[in-house]
């Protein structure tokens, strides 16, 4: 059994919602041994082409720039939730 | 491009371990401020449960940057960060951390950086995967802490500052840093753009007195060691006089 709950559905339903050719997914460094199974069954279930983030997840701050020139639709980052910036500097 | 979070819920029994229950008995804890990481702080109800019959007051608050209440994120590392108010924090004994690692709780320890010392809380950390208890303080840091008092020293009497902002939408506050040519206007800065904090090239830049991170604030302590010339975080810059002129558990570690 995994310790994280992968949510898989609502990954492929946002897939699928937004028509996304292509996705790339973030995962933290204690999900990174899923992503086999997470490309795998994303794949099979929506035909998408997915790219794998090698590098940090250190939170939603975290978000790799430069994906949408690598004509990446839809980002799915695992192990946070949306985060609130606070626009002072802290 | 749209991004989708998903939490990652931690799916196993979320719940306080023998050991907590028979420390919390023991010292006789009335009231914690309870937290957890976002693995777990959807599925505190049994925790919430157990605190109940053990006639332990349960508070929280929604941190800044957190997404729902009852969530720690290591930034919130600061004693206003967690909104609680100061009836709340008298009537507190512990923090409760309810998650694995050392991360998220040394947010709290970094909190109370800034409160006199006799108010400095004990942080009952509980891992419900490991179901164990270890406790977190000072002493965790204490070394971390001295050398950020000097940088805040250095950086009072520095002519020369670095300034590192990075470009990550989540991280990036190159406005605000600019406001520091207003507040030191005898002190030159220089604002160095990076996508990380690139510790390896720091050294290349030797006219450098020491550095401002305006990137993630876990960055100024946690990788103090990796700033040869010390590194002081943005907002503390601001009120550098401030923290060094009071008495608060920084000025005394």
């Amino acid at each position: 059994m995994r310790l994280y709950a992968v949510e898989i559905e609502r990954a492929i339903a946002r897939i699928r919602e937004e028509s996304a050719k292509t996705v790339c997914i973030q995962l933290p460094d204690g999900m990174k041994p899923y992503a086999e199974e997470i490309e795998e069954e994303i794949v099979v279930a929506t035909g998408a082409r997915v790219l794998i983030w090698l590098g940090s997840n250190f939170g939603a701050c975290d978000v790799p720039l430069g994906l949408p020139k690598m004509g990446v639709d839809l980002l799915i980052s695992w192990g946070h939730n949306p985060f609130h910036k606070k626009m002072d500097g802290w | 491009m749209n991004v989708l979070f998903l939490d990652a819920p931690y799916t196993g029994k979320v719940e306080l371990c023998p050991e907590t229950i028979t420390f919390l008995k023991k010292k006789n804890i009335r009231c914690v401020a309870l937290y957890a990481s976002v693995q777990f702080c959807n599925n505190l109800e049994k925790i919430q449960e157990q605190l109940d019959r053990l006639n332990i007051k349960h508070i929280t608050s929604r941190a800044d940057r957190t997404h729902v209440r009852g969530q720690l994120l290591g930034c919130d590392n600061y004693h206003d960060s967690l909104h609680l108010n100061a009836k709340e924090l008298e009537e507190i004994d512990a923090y409760l951390y309810i998650g694995d690692g050392k991360f998220h709780p040394l947010a709290l320890v970094y909190a109370q950086k800034d409160v006199l010392k006799d108010q400095v809380k004990e942080i009952i950390c509980n891992d419900p995967m490991a179901r164990k208890m270890s406790m977190m303080d000072f002493s965790a840091i204490r070394v971390i802490l001295r050398k950020y008092r000097a940088s805040l020293m250095k950086f009072l009497v520095a002519k020369k500052v670095g300034v590192i902002v990075t470009v990550k939408p989540g991280q990036e506050h190159l406005k605000a840093s600019f406001r520091l040519e207003k507040k030191f206007p005898d002190t030159k800065f220089y604002f160095f753009v990076d996508d990380v904090v690139s510790f390896s090239q720091l050294e290349n830049f030797p006219f450098i007195e020491v550095w401002i991170n305006t990137t993630c604030p876990r960055v100024g302590f946690d990788d103090q060691e990796k700033f040869v010339r010390g590194v002081v975080n943005l907002n503390d810059a601001f009120m550098v006089r401030e923290i060094l002129g009071k008495e608060n558990a920084l000025n005394n570690v």
